[in-house]
């Protein structure tokens, strides 16, 4: 099992020398970045590690679920500030994560594919929540600037007698596909195009293939159900914020 | 007090939107009976809140006062969906949905029998033969044509039409007004249909509305109100429309 020493680690600075003189020879304005966001790395990953070895260390439940949350809270709130098209989004990204990833990790834990253990699921969690947090974004993004580009078109419908749902309904599909798109097309050319994070972590670590590659088929149908179940709850949220009880198109 | 033969009547409506920081008043409490079987012409500058007036007959909109009612019965209490398939709308612009125009009669109403959608082709002058053509390959009068086929697919007591001929050359503008005439004739249809022109509306024939920053100012015979207006605002509205 590979196990990098302090020594090895700060050896590793030389590609981040490497990479800031490239970009200085090439005048490219990132230097500043480049060294702020290696040292940011570093801490935050230490800080992390000493978090989760105290975590694994206690093995509390109570302990787990305050992390799940925050990192939940956390994601939800890097959700919604991404959604450009409209505000106040953050009780919509948050909900719709908290739905799709507790539903998904308590299926793992209620089919016992994972055990209870702080060290199987908070990186798993996190692994859960990261890919909701962008599948969310994504779906009401694409359902809320929808909605404002077909306004004539859902209007149309509405004078016709359809309900919001009719209405509304292709523009809800699409959204929630878009959420799901990365992760389709992540099944699509795992394994062929890139060998995945988590598989490659185990092999790294010193794994068997084999093991390593069980260990992702899971991963990668957890991510489905993760993301599939947040991008339509994000979906379902968000389109009644369009809609008065009376089928009519709200100016959000 | 509800009028026996009125088929629509608004009781001192007003809708007020939010305009910025500002708060706009575009109808501004307006009363109206409409009988049913009549047509009804709404005139007035633009900016008047003639298509405002419209949405809210068809409850696309919410007025902040005063009551609708629908054979007198207040359209709070009809279940919104329906109502809009009992007062039809045809907007400005027509959307028709990117497929044929059988499609788009059938989206009004999935089970339209053949002999209905015959029917409603030879009432807004369609040819039978266009009803696999796709919606695309269509003019904008044809297009005006089909949404009024697919408006009238849903069977409605009252029609609303919005400028309809405003987007058409005359030979095109001469044919729907024809269309729209022959339509109240065949069948005992209200027709209120906004223009913002006084011509047309003498042409349309019928009732006059003429509406001023969301105010009625003049109603009556459509000879009367725009040849030889009562009120101040319509003998203003009459000299604009001179120059």
């Amino acid at each position: 099992m590979m196990s990098p020493s302090i020594t090895q680690v700060l050896l590793s600075l030389a590609l981040v020398a490497i990479s800031i003189g490239v970009s200085r020879w090439w005048r490219i304005p990132v230097a500043k970045d480049m060294a702020l966001g290696s040292v940011r790395a570093f801490i935050q990953l230490v800080a992390v590690g000493y978090a989760l070895k105290f975590i694994f260390d206690l093995e509390s439940l109570w302990l787990i679920s305050l992390a799940i949350l925050v990192m939940i809270l956390v994601g939800a709130q890097a959700a919604s500030g991404r959604v450009k098209s409209f505000k106040g989004v953050f009780p919509v990204t948050f909900t719709a994560m908290i739905i799709g990833s507790l539903f998904t990790l308590a299926t793992m834990l209620a089919l016992d594919i994972i055990p209870l253990e702080a060290r199987y699921v908070i990186p798993l969690a996190g692994m859960i929540i990261s890919n909701s947090m962008n599948a969310s974004a994504l779906a009401i993004d694409r359902l809320a600037s929808d909605i404002r580009n077909n306004e004539l078109a859902i209007e149309t419908s509405l004078s016709l007698g359809k309900s919001w749902r009719i209405a509304a309904g292709n523009f809800q599909r699409d959204a929630a596909t878009t959420g799901m798109i990365s992760i389709l097309n992540f099944m699509k050319t795992v394994g062929i195009v890139a060998l995945p994070g988590a598989m490659t972590g185990m092999i790294l670590a010193g794994a068997e293939p084999l093991e390593a590659v069980l260990l992702q088929i899971i991963v990668a149908y957890m991510l489905l159900s993760s993301v599939t179940i947040t991008s339509v709850v994000a979906v379902e949220l968000t389109v009644r914020k369009f809609f008065t009880p009376f089928h009519q198109l709200k100016k959000v | 007090m509800p009028s026996d033969d009125a088929i629509l009547e608004t009781r001192r409506i007003s809708r007020a939107v939010q305009d910025g920081s500002q708060t706009k008043t575009v109808i501004d409490h307006f009363s109206f009976s409409f009988k049913k079987g009549n047509i009804y012409t709404i005139i007035g500058p633009s900016g008047a809140g003639k298509s405002s007036l419209l949405r809210l007959l068809n409850r696309l909109d919410e007025p902040t006062e005063g009551d609708i009612l629908f054979h007198n019965q207040n359209i709070k209490e009809h279940s919104p969906c329906r109502l809009r398939r009992e007062i039809g709308y045809l907007f400005q612009t027509p959307y028709l949905f990117p497929k044929t125009v059988k499609d788009n009669l059938l989206y009004a109403d999935s089970k339209l029998p053949a002999d209905v959608i015959q029917r409603l082709t030879e009432q807004v002058q369609v040819p039978l033969s266009w009803i696999d053509r796709a919606v695309d390959t269509l003019s904008i009068g044809e297009r005006q044509r089909v949404a009024l086929a697919r408006l009238l697919a849903t069977n409605p007591e009252v029609v609303l039409l919005d400028e309809p001929t405003s987007a058409l050359d005359p030979s095109y503008t001469e044919s729907i007004e024809n269309l729209v005439r022959s339509i109240v004739q065949q069948t005992s249809l209200t027709v209120i249909m906004v223009t913002h022109n006084p011509e047309q509306a003498l042409r349309i024939g019928g009732e006059t509305i003429l509406l001023v920053a969301g105010r009625l100012v003049e109603s009556g015979p459509c000879e009367r109100v725009i040849n030889n207006p009562q009120t101040e605002a319509g003998h203003l509205y009459k000299m604009r429309q001179l120059k």
